[in-house]
């Protein structure tokens, strides 16, 4: 094998990024930068103003007279359902709206303001249905139902929805016997939290365009995270075949979860069915953005926790309500994401998780960065801060004492993969410098230090693949064809690092194949879970070694030497043995010739590669058990220096400091910007964030009362590690982190407000107001 | 708002050549005319079909309001058309009413700043303006033109409620003009948002004082409110605390008490009307403080100055 | 019921002619007529600053301009910093900083930054902060952009 298993010189560099030239002059193309022409028509949505009502009648008459309107499609044309794991959700509500905001008709006319206007002019008549908006309410017997024909849904086979209720899974685990553990503790904490819904603010709002040929070809062009499931969902709803989908994909302008799976990409798609090949686009308005599409979902979780005289965890039980919304099709598996991650990154004997997803009137919970994790380790991350202190242990004591480690069989009945926990907790509160209570800045400030470990594992279907393949050029350079998106991440990046350090290319002699089509590139389940470095880098990897060795068996045969005496380095094949070099340029295409015009040696050089893992094993309905729940976790610690404002509640965080095990940072620069910007979106939604729902109605869908972390709100002093502890079968080591570092935030914060305060506010946002009032209330104010 | 335009209605855009020109046609078409020259307010509303003007006027460029002038007798003019960022960065404003650019400066972000005017914000009339507190402290005067000519408004008078002034059919605010500042004077205005900066004011407190010998405690100090009330607010009770006897940290935790206490803010979205009374007195205590303190030292370095 | 207005402006040093409805914004005017992709839609509304364009030397939130409100102005787009294919320090720095991840709001922030320096050559990293409060990220957390504006700087 012509592979070397020493390191590549590459890997553990820092490359600069090669999607950047564009995007610093303005010449990068994203989904409303594509030029349709005078074909074009726009596509605008009517919306429910309910959250929760039958529909009666729709009277799309005078719509469909005011001049300019070309389309008009409702729920009645397309009655089938989508969903990536449950599929509950319609293209257009058919018979009920089960949320503000619901699109219940969407229209395509000339222009924008023509479409708008139109939406206007349909009538809708509905009879009002009695709603949920608690999650806990939402699964009590009393509840109306949402989905009274959940029943009928096609659903996966890993997910257990509860029908006759609005329970759309219920994922339980039961290891050992928390009720006799609870009498060997010496300590028990009980707490519940409440985690509002929070939404993903991407700078680039969604947008998608559509066209439909007579020959019932279909082109979608979308901001998306997932361009094949994009297809493939679509495609399945309406009857088409997936290769008769084409799904193109340019630069995405931030995704955090809400571009993944079928967001509002069904829309312009039922549309432009019936627009006589007129590609139709539909484009959300921030204040849409808000709530119409994907939000994270709330959660409400009720932790029992316990130890024993020394501070070992002896028994968990938690029980989440997770307020997913109007439709569940992605949250179900949050649902089951947060229940095999239930106990967080710790070792505890006996656990008991119920973990449900509850139907709500509220927006839709979907994927968002952390995939639950976040919410999970706010109520995690803070009960074992109180236990520490009530069994009277040093906080990071009690953390390094019940880390989950190497070797430790968890809370699915999982051996754990060797992981550095611990190391990432040292380098954590050594940057905070745990352990010394040090003076606020003046008499008006209190000062608090706050910790908190978590750990998150990709959360997909056991059989999500990748595949990549590597076109030589006859420049000597590779085109690498993936299709994992570049949505900001460095996945183009990465990619080319892998595959330059592989083959042994130089970075600049790498080319990225881009937009994603689904056409042309290579099958990739989705860009989500923090899994393409590790899947989609495996995919590139083989392909790369696949490339690699087609052009070395080449010229050993040319050479007539052995393949494993050669080498390819910066471009050039050399041999170890004879010291003959020769250039990659044009032999990758043309192949070489035999000595005295006798013939040709090999061809056009293409490598290929793949990549399923092949082990991961379904878990028992009951008792959430099973040999391998998941790929690998990745784990990590955060830690907050901060201080609040006495007079206002305001918390100024001094430092802030994180440490994640990667495995291997292939791109070190690049996994650090992962961890400052997760961290910054972490503060950001657990200071400032919350969709502000009455009766179902957002209060703040707009930037004004939605407020994201500016530049002036990043803490004083950030500070960034990674630990290299390698994922067996990760390309050279590595693993994911792409969301990780926002999910131990809220606790950690948590924390330290307590620290400074001794108030444990029951969730985010901490916002000012909350801090101070919670701090006149408890009488620390004078 | 829940469902605004993705872009702008439909109106009509006219730019007239004169002051008179314009108020004629505020008065011909009344009721279905808005007034623009940042916009920053303007457009926002139209999008959130909160406006639905037939017609929006330009009165950027007419006479009077481009203005930006200090003059040493008469004090300082800011045309209706001037944007913030002219009026922050101006040394006089920088020297003589520095108060006046510190709220300025506080508006939003650098780009609206280069729009927004701040006849602008006071004709909004939004109860949480940033830039009104500042201009009442300062004595601000509006010179208003309409289709009878001229005429002076001092600005104590002017706010009627939430998007209500005073103003008339046919008028339009040409400029604010503010008189020299008194000897000595110090100011600050404190705003309280969500975040560190950019954000509204949940609560704005403007705080303005100068030494003044005919006043018991030796300084006459103002106070304006901002995000409390249907109105910006300039409780004469605090004022009356500040000045009948010498200020104290008692006397200023009293004036503080008495802010908390004049005012009636709302539960709204931003904040409850509970947390935005304390922060009227934990910020009010802590603008007098401040400015307290600037005068203080002042007066120090006056008295050794004329020694 | 809208009207129209011919303006002439020049944007990137070229004189253009342009008809334009009254209620058209600036930002649609560059994005659309004038094919100026790189100036961003991210929220119309005056708040996330991904529209951010020179007018008359000066930052402005295009999305809270009219079109009509150009008639003589000269405006500096993402497009007209780079010339010839030879990029600025700041778009330089921007990129061996790590300050670029998705680039939605990249264009906005580098005519902020882009401003800024032109106004205060040497800013404090207070300064820096406060002249880009009005472009939001959500990708970075706001570090390295700060740094490959400091980096910027000539000394």
């Amino acid at each position: 094998m012509a592979v070397t298993d020493k390191m590549p010189e590459l890997i553990g560099k820092s490359p600069l990024r090669v999607d950047v030239h564009g995007k610093v002059t303005g010449a990068a193309i994203y989904t409303d930068d594509i030029q349709f022409g005078k074909n074009l028509l726009y596509a605008r949505v009517k919306r429910s103003p309910h959250p929760h009502a039958l529909i009666k009648k729709i009277d799309t008459s005078k719509a469909e007279a005011l001049p300019g309107v070309k389309v008009i499609v409702t729920g009645k044309d397309y009655p089938q359902r989508i969903g990536l794991y449950l599929k509950d959700k319609n293209i257009f509500a058919t018979d009920r709206v089960r949320f503000v905001g619901e699109a219940v008709a969407g229209v395509a006319a000339v222009n924008e303001e023509i479409a708008e206007k139109a939406c206007e002019l349909i009538e809708v008549e509905y009879e009002l249905l009695e709603p949920v908006f608690d999650s806990i309410y939402g699964a009590s017997p009393d509840a109306p139902l949402i989905h009274p024909d959940m029943g009928d849904y096609e659903v996966a086979n890993f997910i257990f929805p509860k029908p006759g209720t609005n329970i759309s899974n219920h994922f339980k685990a039961r290891k050992g016997d928390v009720d006799r553990a609870w009498k060997d503790c010496a300590a028990i904490v009980e707490k519940s939290f409440h985690i509002p819904q929070v939404q993903h603010v991407p700078i680039e709002p969604h947008i998608a365009i559509a066209k439909a040929d007579d020959n019932g070809r279909v082109t979608l062009w979308a901001s998306s995270q997932s361009p094949f499931a994009q297809r493939n969902l679509i495609a399945k709803t309406l009857g088409i075949s997936e290769s008769d989908m084409r799904v193109i994909a340019p630069y995405v302008g931030g995704g955090f979860g809400c571009k993944a799976g079928v967001t509002m990409e069904a829309m312009p798609v039922a549309i432009a069915l019936k627009a006589k090949g007129h590609p139709v686009k539909m484009r959300f308005t921030r204040e849409e953005e808000f709530y119409t599409n994907f939000v994270r979902q709330g959660l409400k979780i009720k932790l029992k926790v316990g130890c024993d005289k020394d501070g070992n965890l002896l028994a968990m039980e938690n029980t989440m309500y997770w307020d997913g919304g109007a439709s569940t099709e992605y949250g179900v598996n949050i649902t089951r994401a947060g229940g095999y991650s239930s106990t967080g990154p710790f070792d505890i004997p006996n656990v008991k998780t119920d973990s449900m997803c509850v139907y709500t009137n509220h927006p839709i919970g979907g994927a968002y960065r952390g995939f639950g994790m976040s919410e999970l380790h706010t109520g995690i991350g803070q009960v074992m801060d109180e236990l520490a202190e009530k069994i009277g242990m040093d906080k990071v004591e009690f953390l390094k004492r019940n880390a989950i480690q190497g070797g430790d069989i968890n809370v699915t009945g999982m051996k754990m993969h060797p992981i550095g926990l611990q190391e990432c907790i040292d380098k954590v509160a050594k940057g905070i410098n745990w352990g010394v209570k040090e003076k606020a800045s003046s008499d008006n400030k209190l000062r608090g230090k706050g910790i908190a470990i978590s750990w998150k594992a990709p959360a997909m279907p056991p059989n999500a693949g990748s595949s990549a393949f590597i076109e030589m050029n006859e420049d000597g350079t590779a085109t690498v064809n993936v299709g994992g998106q570049e949505i900001g991440q460095g996945a183009f990046t990465v990619a080319a690092q892998i595959a330059a350090a592989t083959i042994g290319l130089p970075m600049e002699d790498i080319r990225i194949a881009g937009p994603l089509d689904t056409q042309y590139s290579p099958y990739e389940w989705q860009t989500v879970a923090s899994r393409l470095t590790w899947s989609m880098g495996n995919a590139v990897r083989f392909a790369a070694a696949d490339a690699r060795r087609k052009i070395l068996e080449m010229v050993a045969e040319a050479w007539d030497e052995d393949v494993d005496d050669l080498d390819i380095i910066n471009g050039i094949v050399v041999s170890y043995r004879s010291e003959k070099e020769m250039s990659l340029k044009n032999i990758v295409v043309y192949g070489i010739p035999k000595e005295d015009d006798q013939g040709w040696i090999g061809g056009p050089v293409v490598g290929q590669g793949s990549f399923m893992p092949s082990y991961v094993t379904g878990l028992d309905p009951e008792t959430g058990q099973g040999p391998r729940a998941v790929v690998h976790y990745t784990t990590g610690a955060q830690g907050f220096d901060i201080e609040i404002d006495k007079d206002t509640g305001k918390i100024e965080i001094l430092k802030a400091v994180t440490a994640f095990d990667v495995g291997r940072a292939l791109n070190p620069e690049l996994v650090k910007a992962q961890m400052e910007g997760g961290m910054m979106q972490g503060i950001s939604s657990a200071i400032f964030e919350e969709i502000i729902l009455e009766e179902g109605v957002m209060q703040n869908p707009s930037f004004v009362d939605y407020r994201i972390a500016t530049t002036v709100d990043v803490p004083r002093v950030m500070e960034t590690y990674f630990v290299e502890v390698p994922q067996d079968d990760g390309p050279f080591g590595a693993r994911g982190i792409g969301e990780h570092p926002m999910t131990p935030t809220i606790a950690a914060l948590g924390n330290a407000i307590y620290d400074a305060t001794g108030i444990r506010l029951e969730g985010p946002p901490f916002l000012p107001e909350k801090v101070y009032l919670a701090m006149k209330d408890a009488g620390i104010l004078d | 708002m829940l469902n605004p335009h993705p872009g702008l209605p439909e109106f009509t855009y006219v730019k007239p050549a004169s002051l008179d020109e314009a108020c004629g046609f505020l008065v011909d078409h009344a009721g279905e005319v808005r007034l623009i020259s940042g916009g920053t307010d303007l457009l926002v509303r139209m999008r959130d079909k909160a406006f639905k003007p037939a017609y929006v006027v330009d009165i950027k460029g007419l006479e009077g309001t481009d203005v930006l002038a200090f003059d040493p007798k008469s004090g300082l003019r800011i045309g209706a058309a001037v944007p913030m960022n002219r009026v922050v960065a101006h040394p006089d404003v920088q020297k003589h009413y520095p108060l006046l650019a510190k709220a300025a400066k506080s508006v939003a972000s650098y780009q609206l700043r280069n729009r927004a005017t701040i006849v602008g914000n006071i004709c909004n009339a939004s109860p949480a303006g940033d830039t009104l507190g500042a201009c009442l402290v300062l004595g601000g005067r509006l010179n208003i033109y309409g289709k009878d000519g001229e005429r002076f408004e001092d600005l104590v008078t002017f706010f009627k409620g939430p998007g209500k002034t005073s103003l008339q059919p046919g008028e339009i605010v040409i400029s604010i003009s503010f008189p020299l500042p008194e000897k000595g004077a110090k100011g600050t205005y404190l705003k309280l948002g969500r975040n560190k900066l950019s954000d509204l004011a949940i609560v704005g407190v403007t705080v303005y004082g100068f030494p003044d010998k005919m006043i018991e405690s030796g300084f006459r100090i103002k106070v304006a409110l901002t995000s409390v009330a249907a109105t910006p607010l300039m409780p004469p009770v605090v004022e009356t605390v500040l000045s009948e006897k010498e200020i104290t940290e008692d006397t200023i935790q009293k004036a503080a008490n008495a802010s908390m206490d004049a005012c009636f803010p709302i539960d709204d979205v931003r904040g409850s009307a509970r947390y935005r009374k304390e922060m009227v007195r934990n910020l009010t205590r802590n603008a007098i403080t401040e400015v307290w303190g600037q005068l203080q030292s002042g007066t120090k370095n006056r008295l050794e100055a004329n020694r | 019921m809208t009207s129209y207005h011919q303006i002439t402006l020049k944007v990137n040093g070229e004189t253009e002619v342009v008809n334009v409805p009254a209620n058209m914004t600036m930002m649609v005017m560059l994005r659309e007529e004038l094919g100026l992709t790189g100036v961003k839609n991210g929220c119309a509304a005056g708040e996330c600053g991904a529209c951010t364009v020179l007018m008359n030397g000066e930052p402005v939130n295009s999305c809270m301009v009219l079109a009509a409100e150009c008639d003589g102005a000269e405006v500096i787009t993402i497009e007209g910093l780079s010339h010839n294919g030879q990029l600025i320090k700041l778009q330089e720095m921007l990129i061996a900083k790590g300050g670029v991840q998705c680039g939605f709001c990249t264009p906005g922030m580098l005519i902020s930054a882009f401003a800024l320096l032109k106004r205060n050559p040497d800013p404090s990293e207070n300064e820096i902060r406060e002249a880009l409060i009005g472009n939001l990220c959500r990708c970075t957390g706001y570090v390295r952009i700060i740094d490959a504006v400091k980096a910027s700087v000539e000394k």
